[in-house]
């Protein structure tokens, strides 16, 4: 993977490269960069074939970079924490569990995988442009993933933080999420199900 | 990052020179010079491992971080209007413009009000796309002056649009009979 290369290439030939890696497998998410040209993670990225000629590695597009391949991701995080990503309940606590249908549960599969490792949201031209005010498709489908859970109470204020001109609705269905997401998940739908329940509901 | 398992001669060859890369680092490394001095047979064309500068056609703005990094970013005033209403409207519009578009087509020609509902629609279409172009790349936070110019110079060419059609419709033979001809010439 293009990450064991990295590691190499730090051990052995260049010391002061920068990269985030964690758990060498697709699960943390540290190691998301831009490799020949798609938003992957390094650890789950093959290298290709010699005949291929060199490899090429950036940091995620238009991030603002702290060194080499570490992208600053302090708004990404800063958006993840305004959606209020906990389940948030009226009815006072019971000190139970709160049940929920085996298709309630479903309905959360492929949206609570995700691992807010920021390919999709950086591989976003609306993102790219906006993202001080834009939330972005890893964001957004977090947000929809709360929306979705039949346990969570408050999803009239969810839907009234997204009602104005930025937050959701700079979206503008261009799906390269969904094509570049290293977990095979897709914000894209997750984000046209938000504006469906708006516009039937809002 | 095939190239760093390639020959024995280019790994020595970055081997042999960690401080000399490491100087490098903001040119691209490779020079024939430097193989020389240390008698590696060159390897055409590849650098091991190299890194290029920046190249930044537009200098990126500064970054602006509001609050600390453990505030929430700032949500903005709901207001559907601008939210879910507006986005129900956009595609109304764009449904609507479907059947209006083959009308013609099926029935030979239109009804003069059908052809200026038409004729409203699409301008009314376009107003909504070339208003989300402006919202995406005159951004209202970072060009305030040039987003509201741009947005009443839009509205003043909707609205010489509309008067242009209306005079069309009600002088002349309204769009879809001035597209029959002119594809007929």
């Amino acid at each position: 993977m293009v990450l064991d290369a990295l590691i190499r290439i730090k051990n052995e030939m260049d010391s002061t490269l920068t990269f985030r890696r964690s758990c060498r497998e697709g699960i943390c998410g540290s190691c998301a960069m831009n490799i020949d040209g798609i938003n992957t993670l390094a650890c789950l990225c093959r290298i290709t074939d010699e005949s291929r000629g060199a490899t090429k590695i950036y940091p995620l597009p238009h991030t603002y970079v702290v060194k080499d391949l570490v992208p600053d991701l302090t708004q990404f995080y800063k958006q993840y924490r305004s959606i209020k990503p906990y389940l948030q309940r009226k009815d006072p606590p019971t000190g139970k569990e709160v049940p929920q249908s085996i298709a309630d549960r479903k309905k959360l599969d492929g949206l609570y995988e995700c691992i807010l490792c920021a390919c999709c949201s950086t591989s976003c031209p609306s993102y790219w442009w906006n993202s001080a005010e834009y939330l972005g498709p890893a964001v957004l489908m977090q947000s929809y993933r709360w929306l979705a859970d039949s346990r969570d109470q408050f999803k009239e204020e969810r839907k009234q933080q997204l009602e104005n001109e930025m937050s959701l609705y700079r979206c503008h269905t261009i799906m390269n999420c969904a094509r570049t997401c290293p977990k095979g998940l897709n914000p894209g739908l997750a984000i046209a199900q938000i504006k469906k329940e708006m516009a039937f509901n809002g | 990052m095939a190239s760093i398992f390639r020959t024995p001669a280019a790994r020595m060859l970055a081997m042999a020179g960690p401080r000399s890369l490491m100087k490098q680092v903001a040119t691209p490394v490779f020079r024939p010079a430097m193989i020389a001095r240390m008698n590696v047979a060159p390897r055409v064309g590849v650098a091991a491992f190299h890194t290029t500068k920046k190249m930044l056609i537009f200098p990126a703005g500064p970054q602006v971080i509001e609050g600390d990094v453990n505030t929430p970013a700032p949500v903005p005033d709901a207001n559907p209007v601008h939210g879910s209403y507006h986005w129900s409207f956009e595609r109304i519009v764009s449904a609507a413009l479907i059947p209006l578009t083959i009308a013609p087509f099926a029935a030979g020609t239109l009804h003069p009000i059908t052809d200026a509902v038409l004729a409203a629609t699409v301008v009314i279409h376009s107003h909504i796309g070339f208003q989300a172009c402006i919202i995406d790349y005159f951004p209202k936070r970072t060009m305030a002056g040039l987003h509201r110019f741009m947005r009443w110079f839009l509205n003043g060419c909707t609205a010489l649009v509309l008067l242009g059609l209306y005079e069309f419709e009600t002088n002349d033979v309204g769009i879809t009979e001035a597209i029959k001809r002119i594809w007929k010439a």
